[in-house]
């Protein structure tokens, strides 16, 4: 938590009077729900154990001091890393035979403005093995400006992928070749729309170009 | 129609003239082949055996604006998209319709969010309104049966053809819009 | 045909610049395509650099169609966020339900009923072949052969008449709920699906016939827009563009899911990688979908088992109790105002979807909606392949290159 907690709270309830829904309170329902146990033994992220999975063993071999943690949910394992080695740690799990990560599955970000303090975002990546059969996700945490190194010299699905996770969250991936707004008109100035400050109807009304003013709406009627 | 746009004065001859042009056009609205989303899915199965929307009201799907009639909008239109939208209007030669077809394109439907324009009618002047996400194309029948009424009433003459008195126009019904709002708040 | 063989295209009247100029004989020429095309399938924008009809380099510009359903899965609760999901990939929604059913299941630790899944089968397969359907209609028609697309079409009204039959809605299914199904099966709808299964292999023989053996539509796709195995893979290729480079990746066998491992099924592989392979694996997924439909209407035929998952809060309880006990019109009450709030954790599920897999990644904490939603849609991945495989082809193909990847620009843009 940050030093100052009033500051903490104060920004966590601007935050909250940003975001659409009312918030509740996380409820324990699982007392009446029906647990699958196809959900927590499939196998298809590997062992659910830190001793056996062998994507775990050869990271804290190869990297000791940038394996963070290992969360096991349901069947799935989640590695969390230091962002600067992200590339080289990708890249062994791809390059070591009996792991063989060669498909990118997804990269993607998480913004975590209202959970924790610093670093404000996760970087997720999603590995398949093939061969294994067998997903693994990587974390990583970047705070706002820092930049992450870019995947692209290992994956090439990484260059779609990142332009979209800077165009929607403004992470900076370098050393990324192309590095531009994707989903996103080239000329938008109101910021990157999935971090949780960003209202979700946007900060501007469209505009058409030879008008001054928006065209009136029914909508505004309603917010009058 | 340039040959007698703007020569004449309303009267029983023109109007016989009206109605035979618009008798022509009414029976034969070339569209433009524009699909923005998932209504247009439902616009290409209305143009196929099953509904043969084609074949029934004299339509034909044409890809170049320039040969079209009608554009329908059908799907969300974006804000990145919006400027594209308005150049194909722009480049549709006069008559023109639009029909805009599903919720997304009558008022941003369930998308009220930072990249979608809330209805294609901030962008082009729309004639017929389709309801449904997406709308049946029995429902895309129905909507373009109203649009073939109001074809037939269109005035030749009368035809604003200038861009900027048909914006102006079309600024005029903003304010009656606007002033219908404030009145019902009221 | 070389490059440097190629004569220096005609000019006219477009502006040739001195970058562009990079000889004294070659010259490259600009080409926008899109966002209204009738060959993109949608409104993909693609910037072609042509030296003569060889294409240099290409650019596809995507966000046309960017309506930001992600961020509005963070501000909808689990359960209402459905029908967004049919209108990222339109032309399957029913995958597309299924696969984020699954993942908030997952999260949920829940799983549906045996004879929901089984359900659950028969309708995904029936999305896929009018998915493939509909890919097949607009390929064969960007290459030319325009009546496939009357026949395509045509057979696709019969899927979706299955659909209204069973759900009310034939494009914009919203058809599977957490848990299972919440409305019995509507009477004859098993008959309406034999009765689909007896007459589509006749018509699927009919495009096997009007496009495998024709002369012009093999000139048009074999040996064009050849994908390397190794290049699939870097690039991220799932679907049928991997396995028409001969890549055993099917999420069905390889993770299954529902009861997919019962089920008895293969999976089509290609050997050259090219346009015409993957029209072949296509047409063959149809026909195994076709199998597994069969299997599946065998098993519930006779299965009286429940619908729908019944002493769990996370689903909606069932309609005849709510209106007659009070506890169920209270959790009914919670389930629709309130919602359910599943445990804290990070789920990624992925599908086979018809055009690959189909991932859907939620981050919960804990609370009633989603704090992130992430769609990992198929053809997003899949079209990066695009500038790859287009470069040294010639400008004809380009509609060829970019119908084989099977998009959907909803699902690219989301």
């Amino acid at each position: 938590m940050s030093a100052n907690p009033n500051e903490a709270e104060t920004a966590l309830a601007e935050a909250e009077a940003m975001s659409a829904p009312v918030r509740e309170p996380a409820t324990d329902m699982t007392g009446l729900a029906v647990i699958d146990p196809a959900w927590t033994n499939t196998g298809y992220w590997g062992p659910q154990d830190e001793s056996l999975h062998p994507a775990i063993l050869a990271l804290r071999a190869l990297f000791p001091d940038d394996v963070l943690g290992v969360t096991f949910f349901r069947d799935e394992v989640t590695i969390n890393v230091r962002a600067q080695r992200l590339a080289d740690i990708c890249a062994a799990l791809r390059d070591t035979p009996h792991l063989a990560y060669r498909t990118l599955t997804d990269l993607t970000a998480v913004d975590m403005l209202r959970l924790r303090d610093a670093p404000r975002f996760d970087v997720v990546v999603t590995l398949y093995s093939i061969p294994n059969r067998q997903r693994l996700r990587i974390k990583a945490g970047v705070a706002e400006g820092e930049p992450c190194p870019t995947l692209t010299g290992v994956y090439l699905a990484a260059g779609w992928l990142e332009r979209e996770c800077y165009d929607m969250f403004g992470i900076i991936f370098e050393g990324h070749p192309d590095l531009r707004r994707m989903l996103l008109p080239e000329d938008w100035d109101e910021g990157h729309p999935l971090r949780k400050d960003y209202p979700i109807r946007g900060y501007k009304q469209y505009v058409q170009p030879g008008f001054a003013d928006a065209a009136p709406r029914i909508t505004d009627y309603r917010r009058n | 129609m340039g040959l007698i746009e703007n020569k004449f004065e309303k009267n029983v001859l023109t109007s016989s003239v009206d109605f035979l042009f618009n008798w022509a056009r009414r029976s034969s609205l070339w569209w433009l082949q524009f699909g923005l989303a998932c209504c247009a899915i439902e616009m290409i199965a209305a143009s196929m055996p099953r509904y043969d929307l084609s074949e029934r009201f004299g339509m034909l799907y044409r890809a170049t604006p320039r040969q079209a009639d009608l554009m329908i909008v059908a799907g969300t239109v974006t804000k990145k998209m919006a400027p594209v939208v308005r150049t194909l209007y722009d480049q549709m030669s006069d008559p023109k319709w639009v029909l805009s077809m599903g919720s997304c394109a009558n008022v941003g439907g369930p998308f009220d969010t930072y990249a979608v324009v809330q209805g294609v009618d901030q962008v082009v002047p729309v004639d017929v309104y389709v309801p449904g996400c997406p709308p049946i194309p029995e429902a895309l029948y129905y909507g373009i049966i109203e649009l073939q009424h109001k074809v037939i009433k269109f005035e030749t003459i009368a035809k604003k053809s200038s861009r900027a008195e048909a914006e102006a126009e079309r600024e005029r019904d903003r304010e009656a819009a606007r002033s219908t709002l404030v009145g019902a708040a009221d | 045909m070389s490059i440097s063989q190629m004569a220096p295209p005609a000019t006219g009247t477009l502006e040739i610049t001195d970058e562009r100029q990079i000889s004294a004989t070659r010259r490259e020429l600009v080409l926008n395509m899109g966002p209204q095309h009738p060959s993109t399938h949608g409104v993909l924008r693609v910037v072609l650099t042509l030296e003569g009809e060889t294409i240099v380099a290409t650019d596809p510009i995507i966000g046309y169609l960017h309506r930001g359903v992600e961020k509005i899965g963070e501000t909808r609760r689990y359960a209402q966020f459905t029908p967004w999901t049919d209108r990222t990939d339109y032309v399957a929604a029913p995958q597309n339900n299924l696969g984020y059913i699954l993942a908030v299941e997952k999260l949920c630790g829940i799983a549906a009923p045996e004879r929901a899944q089984y359900w659950r089968v028969i309708m995904a397969e029936l999305s896929r072949i009018a998915s493939h359907l509909v890919w097949l209609g607009t390929h064969a028609l960007d290459i030319g052969a325009l009546s496939m697309s009357l026949y395509c079409f045509r057979e696709r009204e019969l899927i979706l008449d299955i659909f209204e039959r069973f759900c009310g809605a034939r494009l914009t299914t919203n058809m599977m709920e957490i848990g299972g199904f919440s409305r019995e099966i509507p009477e004859g709808l098993i008959d309406q699906i034999e009765h689909f299964l007896k007459v589509f292999p006749g018509y699927q023989q009919e495009y096997s016939d009007l496009l495998t053996a024709n002369p012009i539509w093999i000139a048009r796709t074999r040996g064009v827009g050849i994908i390397e195995p190794q290049a699939a893979i870097d690039y991220g290729l799932t679907g049928a563009c991997l396995r028409g480079s001969g890549i055993n990746y099917d999420i069905r066998k390889a993770q299954p899911y529902l009861v997919y491992d019962r089920l008895d099924f293969e999976v089509p592989l290609g050997t050259h990688g090219d346009v015409y392979d993957r029209y072949l694996v296509r047409m063959e997924e149809m026909r195994q979908a076709l199998r597994i439909i069969r299997q599946c209407l065998d098993v519930v035929k006779d299965h009286k088992g429940p619908l729908m998952l019944n002493d769990s809060n996370y689903v909606i309880p069932p309609h005849d109790t709510v209106l007659r006990t009070a506890e169920d019109m209270q959790r009914h009450f919670v389930w629709v105002i309130k919602g359910f709030s599943p445990p804290v954790g990070e789920v990624y599920v992925g599908i086979e979807h018809s055009k690959g897999e189909l991932g859907y990644y939620i981050y919960s904490d804990g609370s009633g909606v989603p704090y992130r939603l992430r769609i990992r849609s198929a053809d997003f991945v899949n079209l990066q392949i695009l500038p790859h495989f287009a470069q040294g082809a010639m400008l004809a193909d380009a509609v060829a290159l970019i119908g084989t990847i099977d998009i959907v620009l909803g699902s690219v843009d989301r």
